[in-house]
């Protein structure tokens, strides 16, 4: 599969030849460090002054790099197809090693970063309960009721949020077999095929 | 709690929240995950609020004795207050 280069993002890209090899890679190496981190844009600031251009065309150079190696880790694009695609940009021989290396380096760890940014449900972190004996209420005096109070601690994107909940304990029991049955489910013929053809 | 007969000329409810409902139930915590043998009364109040645009929620909190006898207490003195004005 070939990448699909915008003319844009090819202008931006038309930089990096102007510039020799090691300022290339030092551009990789702040373009995951931006996949790792975040951008910051007084680097921008530092090596325009240094290369004497502007800051905007740094930042054109480093984003069309980032985006370049993005997209192609994001499709696992292989070393053929890479090359390929980035031939289009007409640099030269070295510069197409120099990225190809730079691709093949970096694809694990780019999309490792890249799952990450996959929605993200709630998720288990722990759980808490409680077992009450209901004595009275505003309505109902003199009264023996069981209940079961529980604080779910969740996981959402980095934060941590809880939700109270109460139940009787038959709706607690029930709750048990269902989820029982769920993990039951695994052990069937037709989710051990699944999993097996995926794997 | 229903709303009160209060005439429409009422300007609180355009400025505070109103009370819809309290709600209580006196309760005895008897077992945990964290201690398996437990005598703890307590005291689980649910309010309803009415916020001006008249969407309604639910708040609930739970008090230990000794909390519930100090909420206890202010409520006393507003009343004993109120008997003065």
């Amino acid at each position: 599969m070939l990448l699909d280069l915008s003319e844009e993002h090819k202008e931006h890209l038309a930089f990096l030849p102007r510039v020799n090899s090691s300022v290339v890679a030092e551009f990789g190496r702040i373009a995951v460090e931006f996949l790792r981190r975040g951008a910051n844009p007084k680097i921008y600031e530092g090596a325009a002054r240094k290369l004497n251009v502007s800051s905007e065309t740094v930042q054109h150079g480093v984003e069309g790099l980032i985006y370049l190696l993005t997209e192609s880790s994001k499709l696992m694009i292989s070393e053929l197809d890479f090359q390929d695609s980035v031939f289009v940009l007409g640099f030269s021989e070295e510069l197409n090693k120099l990225l190809l290396q730079f691709y093949l380096d970096n694809r694990k760890e780019i999309r490792t970063i890249l799952s990450e940014l996959a929605p993200d449900l709630p998720s288990y972190h722990s759980l808490e309960w409680r077992l009450d004996v209901q004595l009275a209420s505003r309505s109902l005096r003199q009264q023996i009721k069981p209940s079961v109070t529980i604080k779910l601690h969740l996981n959402q994107n980095g934060d941590r949020n809880t939700k109270v909940l109460q139940t009787d304990p038959a709706t607690l029991m029930h709750l048990v077999q269902q989820l029982e049955q769920a993990l039951e489910e695994m052990k069937t013929n037709h989710c051990r095929r699944v999993v097996r053809s995926i794997k | 709690m229903e709303g009160s007969n209060e005439p429409a000329l009422d300007a609180k409810a355009k400025v505070t929240n109103q009370l819809v409902d309290f709600q209580w139930k006196l309760g005895m915590a008897v077992s945990s995950d964290s201690c398996r043998s437990l005598k703890y009364p307590y005291v689980a109040v649910m309010l309803k609020v009415a916020d001006h645009s008249g969407q309604v929620k639910t708040k609930s909190f739970e008090m230990t004795i000794p909390q519930f006898q100090n909420f206890y207490r202010q409520f006393k003195e507003i009343a004993a207050i109120i008997e003065t004005v």
